[in-house]
């Protein structure tokens, strides 16, 4: 009586296990299914991603928007070297994240609902990092446009550190490829006022010193403020700004120590030309 | 009528394996059913050293397993974390009363919540779940509850509600207060919060942390508790609090006097020699809204819990060459072939990955032993054989920051000694510290073989160095955002002038923390790309829970003279640190307070825009960045423009630079970042918002404990200087 179900439940138990073999990964047990959305391509809510992510693990083949043309750049230019290519992608990018066309927006309070962010803002808000980074190619070649790049970061984050010595750095070309003397003088001054702005976001205050035991800081923007006043005969400042170096490298050195000792060397030379 | 039966399940069955194979959509998963063996409460390890005691040893000095509960770091972490949230991160169990905004009680936790469908939930033991979960879920019975549900989680300004009581920071005790017991197994409390183990204190159930039983324990993944419902991150593994063990082998052998039984069950033991095991607790989602990348539960229910990704190491390795064939071993590895094998003690293999060559320990070789003691384990005394066995040391990064004194104190006196000499009989070193040392000289290689060859003095010249990292997951992983790993890097002439320098430190004062001078010792020093101070907070009478007097803002925050991290990706220079460092964010929208004073009106700086800053306190981040770490097997270079002084500049101070130049890089790893650490010392010290020291961090732990591992890889270059 139970022959006729035994036959039929062996073959479809052995079909079974045949088919649970062949189907079984060889890695051995896999729970669930990993999760289908790709882990390292952040949906933005709502700012982008300002970040370099490792261009292999995004999956992209063709850009479509503006975050993956930046992201496109990014790998153009650190892991290709192809400064050309990375440009046309930032300016791409750029083209789509852009303040002039309304592709972006810079986010204020009155972009707030009850002081909180919205999960998606339209425009986009725009981007700092392809402005850096157009900004800082364009240095050279295009300086007014890198200022400006520069100066559209300070729209969306004025407190951001870094990005008016940027602007100072840039003056600075723009005053040593020019041949003109009120040129150089005025791209000199902004350099001046750019350099001091950068200062002022990280001020030497009582609390600081107490915290740090640093009397100074910012070394960088003193050294290239020192060479700025020495280029234009302003010896007396250049050596204020040279001292202010030296306090701020006390605890913190350089990553050109030369300068350290050369700074010093400076200074007498400049207090003899008093 | 059984045919059609089984036929029915069989389509069934094929269609659901083709659907998991094939479709890209996932359903939920039920829990499979618990199966029915005798209960058995949660063991402590010694009651397993008998039969194992091999395991137990290695175990025994693991990080995961004790040394975590009583960590200064992981305590003053946790810690930190209540003290701005009002204690919203300890538990709360079944007899809990608390009240959400909605109406619903909070009374489940982590791991006892069947699907996470509040931001409470996740928050309720966040910490303590991933570390102890065992411990948290015997706590739904008060005789077994080791630490307490707090009085008045989060804080209830203006005035507590009638009956209930506001969190009060000045009862606050750290986790490892509550991992002590007298001789009868009564919990002991330190008299003062935060105090010194009393007389006669002896480890708990709990302090053992991650134990025998709760790996062999394990009944598969719980998908339902898995943000992505894939068995991926905090814990989302369900337990069994049975007889049945579940170990490594198909044919065990019966087990003395039924102390437990032998899981047979293959899909139970494939899944605890998988990579899949480890993945339930090594990635950590915390629930917070991630502000650059939109990530929720997606559990039904779950749409309300955000979350960002803290550890996205098993993510890391999921989705890396190590999982697969495609890597130089031309086979899987698992977290076990380098974690719980002989790695990196069985021998090397020279491979090729993109243009370098590269010797690397071979993963995945395995010692040969008994897995249990022959004349003790077996029923019947019933002979064992000798099998490819795994080690249980659980090697990483981590070492303990105590001395083995504290550790024999609350640990018990047999705590093995971290810096220990010696090895075992497997030819593996006994100390954890020369472990931890050996498996980082492992995990990476650099070559400088593209630098320009000639330079002159007074032009730029280009270093090139490429790295990869060899690890089956991101370089750093784990707390990436504070695991560091750096280029140290150094350009000098033929008499050692330095030129250039990256990846330095520089012996300084530290009077936050009571070091008023430089003290001679370089490994409590921060890499010179970025100088931070974050706010420790501060006691006040009234709790008011947030940043305000909590601390973990940045109240220094600027840039150094080595800053590569941010130049390098922001503007894409070519210059500073080289830093595979992760970074949490904290983005603040404009008019929020961002931890600073104005100086000249005394009055809290506020963003004037979207303003982005690095945070060292995970509770504040709304943004992670986990892609600056190193991904495996995939080498990139790094370009540092190095200015040299001109001919004018060297005589201006005396010096003749003399050719070839000499160019060193080496990778080193940081322990942690010694203002990360130093915030923690601030925070649960005296001052901080507690009012009182919770023992933890101080000054001089941070000199005597933070080792940093130097020259994981190095390679040297000889650039010609032409005149």
């Amino acid at each position: 009586m139970k022959l006729p179900y035994r036959f039929p439940i062996l073959i479809v138990v052995g079909l079974a296990v045949l088919l649970v073999s062949v189907f079984a990964q060889s890695g051995g047990y896999t729970p669930g299914e990993f999760q289908s959305s790709n882990p390292n391509y952040p949906k933005p809510n709502p700012f982008y991603f300002e970040g370099k992510i490792d261009w292999n693990l995004l999956n992209i083949t063709t850009p479509s928007n503006a975050w993956e043309y930046l992201q496109r750049g990014m790998h153009y230019q650190d892991d290709m070297d192809d400064v050309p290519d990375a440009t046309t992608d930032y300016q791409t990018s750029l083209s789509m994240n852009s303040l002039q066309n309304q592709t972006c927006q810079i986010v204020t309070a009155a972009t707030l609902v009850n002081g909180n962010i919205p999960t998606s803002l339209t425009p986009a808000p725009c981007m700092f990092t392809v402005r850096l980074r157009l900004g800082y190619l364009q240095r050279e070649t295009n300086p007014s446009s890198a200022i400006e790049l520069f100066q559209e970061v300070l729209q969306i984050d004025p407190q951001r550190l870094g990005v008016n010595t940027l602007i100072a750095e840039t003056y600075v070309i723009e005053a040593q490829q020019s041949t003109d003397p009120t040129t150089q003088q005025q791209a000199y001054a902004n350099a001046v006022a750019a350099y001091q702005a950068e200062l002022a976001l990280s001020p030497v205050t009582a609390q600081f010193t107490a915290l740090t035991a640093d009397t100074a800081n910012n070394s960088k923007v003193h050294w290239e403020l020192a060479q700025v006043y020495e280029a234009t005969g302003q010896n007396s400042l250049a050596a204020s700004e040279l001292q202010a170096y030296l306090q701020a490298t006390q605890w913190h050195s350089d990553v050109y120590p030369w300068r350290i000792a050369l700074a010093q060397n400076q200074i007498h030379t400049l207090a003899a030309k008093k | 009528m059984r045919l059609r039966i089984l036929t029915t399940s069989l389509v069934v069955s094929l269609l659901g394996m083709l659907e998991a194979g094939c479709g890209t959509s996932v359903q939920s998963v039920p829990n499979p059913p618990q199966v029915a063996f005798l209960p058995q409460t949660f063991q402590p390890p010694e009651n397993c050293l008998p039969c194992h005691q091999r395991q137990y040893n290695e175990l025994h000095s693991a990080v995961k397993s004790g040394y975590r509960n009583v960590s200064p770091l992981f305590n003053g972490l946790e810690s930190a974390g209540n003290l701005v949230n009002g204690g919203l991160l300890r538990p709360v169990y079944s007899d809990s009363t608390v009240v959400l905004p909605d109406g619903t009680l909070l009374n489940t936790n982590m791991y006892t919540t069947p699907i996470l469908k509040e931001t409470r939930q996740v928050q309720a033991g966040f910490c303590f779940t991933c570390h102890n979960a065992n411990i948290e879920v015997l706590g739904n019975n008060p005789n077994n509850r080791e630490v307490p549900q707090l009085a008045g989680l989060a804080t209830c300004n203006p005035a507590p509600p009638a009956g209930q009581q506001c969190f009060q920071p000045q009862a606050f005790r750290p986790l490892r207060d509550y991992v002590m017991v007298d001789a009868n197994g009564n919990q002991l409390l330190p008299p003062v919060p935060g105090g010194d183990p009393p007389s006669g204190a002896q480890p708990s159930l709990g302090a053992a942390g991650i134990t025998c039983d709760f790996c062999h324990d394990e009944a598969g993944p719980d998908l339902n508790r898995s943000f992505q419902m894939d068995g991926f991150a905090n814990t989302s593994l369900l337990l069994n609090q049975t007889i049945l063990k579940t170990g490594p082998f198909s044919d065990p052998v019966a087990v003395k006097n039924n102390f437990h039984v032998a899981n047979r069950n293959p899909s139970d033991i494939a899944f605890l020699t998988n990579g899949s095991f480890c993945n339930t607790c090594h990635d950590v989602r915390v629930p917070n809204r991630n502000l650059t990348a939109e990530e929720h539960n997606m559990n039904p229910g779950g749409q309300n819990v955000s979350y960002f990704r803290l550890e996205n190491l098993s993510t890391e390795w999921q989705i890396g060459p190590y999982n697969g064939t495609n890597n130089p071993f031309g086979h899987l590895v698992r977290c076990q072939d380098c974690h719980m094998s002989l790695f990196p003690y069985a021998g090397t293999s020279t491979y090729q990955v993109g243009d370098m060559t590269v010797t690397s320990p071979t993963p995945g070789v395995f010692a040969t032993d008994y897995a249990a003691v022959p004349g003790v384990a077996t029923a019947d005394n019933a002979p064992l054989q000798q099998r490819q066995v795994v080690e249980h040391y659980f090697t990483g990064v981590d070492v303990p920051l105590m001395s083995p004194t504290e550790l024999s104190a609350r640990l018990g006196p047999n705590y093995p000694d971290p810096y220990g000499m010696g090895i075992d009989t497997h030819g593996v070193p006994n100390g954890l510290a020369t472990r931890r040392q050996d498996l980082m000289m492992a995990a990476a290689r650099i070559s400088l073989g593209k630098t320009d060859a000639t330079t002159q003095l007074g032009q730029t010249f280009t270093v090139r160095l490429e790295a990869v990292s060899l690890t089956g997951h991101r370089l750093p992983a784990g707390f990436s955002q504070e695991r560091t790993v750096y280029v140290q890097l150094a350009v000098t002439d033929a008499n050692g002038f330095l030129l250039y320098q990256s990846g330095y430190v520089v012996d300084k004062p530290h009077p936050n923390t009571g070091e008023p001078a430089s003290d001679g010792n370089l490994d409590d020093e921060d890499l010179e790309h970025l100088h931070a101070v974050v706010d420790p907070g501060s006691f006040t009478a009234t709790y008011t829970s947030g940043t305000g007097t909590n601390g973990g803002n940045n109240v220094v925050f600027e840039a150094g003279p080595d800053d590569g991290p941010d130049a390098r990706i922001f503007e894409g220079a070519q210059e500073g640190l080289v830093l595979f460092r992760n970074e949490l964010t904290h983005i603040f929208l404009p008019g929020q307070a961002i931890g600073r004073i104005d100086a000249a009106t005394g009055k809290p700086v506020l963003a004037q825009g979207v303003h982005f800053e690095e945070t060292f306190q995970a509770a504040l981040a709304n943004t992670v960045d986990n892609f600056r770490s190193l991904q495996p097997l995939h080498p990139r270079t790094y370009n540092y423009e190095i200015q040299l002084p001109t001919m004018q500049q060297l005589q201006a101070i005396g010096v003749t630079v003399q050719g070839p130049l000499h160019v060193h890089a080496q990778i080193n790893f940081e322990h942690f970042p010694p203002l990360f650490m130093r915030f923690i010392a601030g925070v649960t010290g005296a001052t901080g918002p507690t009012g009182h020291s919770l023992n933890l961090m101080d000054e001089q732990r941070i000199d005597t404990y933070l080792k940093n591992v130097k020259g994981i890889a190095s390679d040297d270059f000889t650039v010609n200087l032409t005149p």
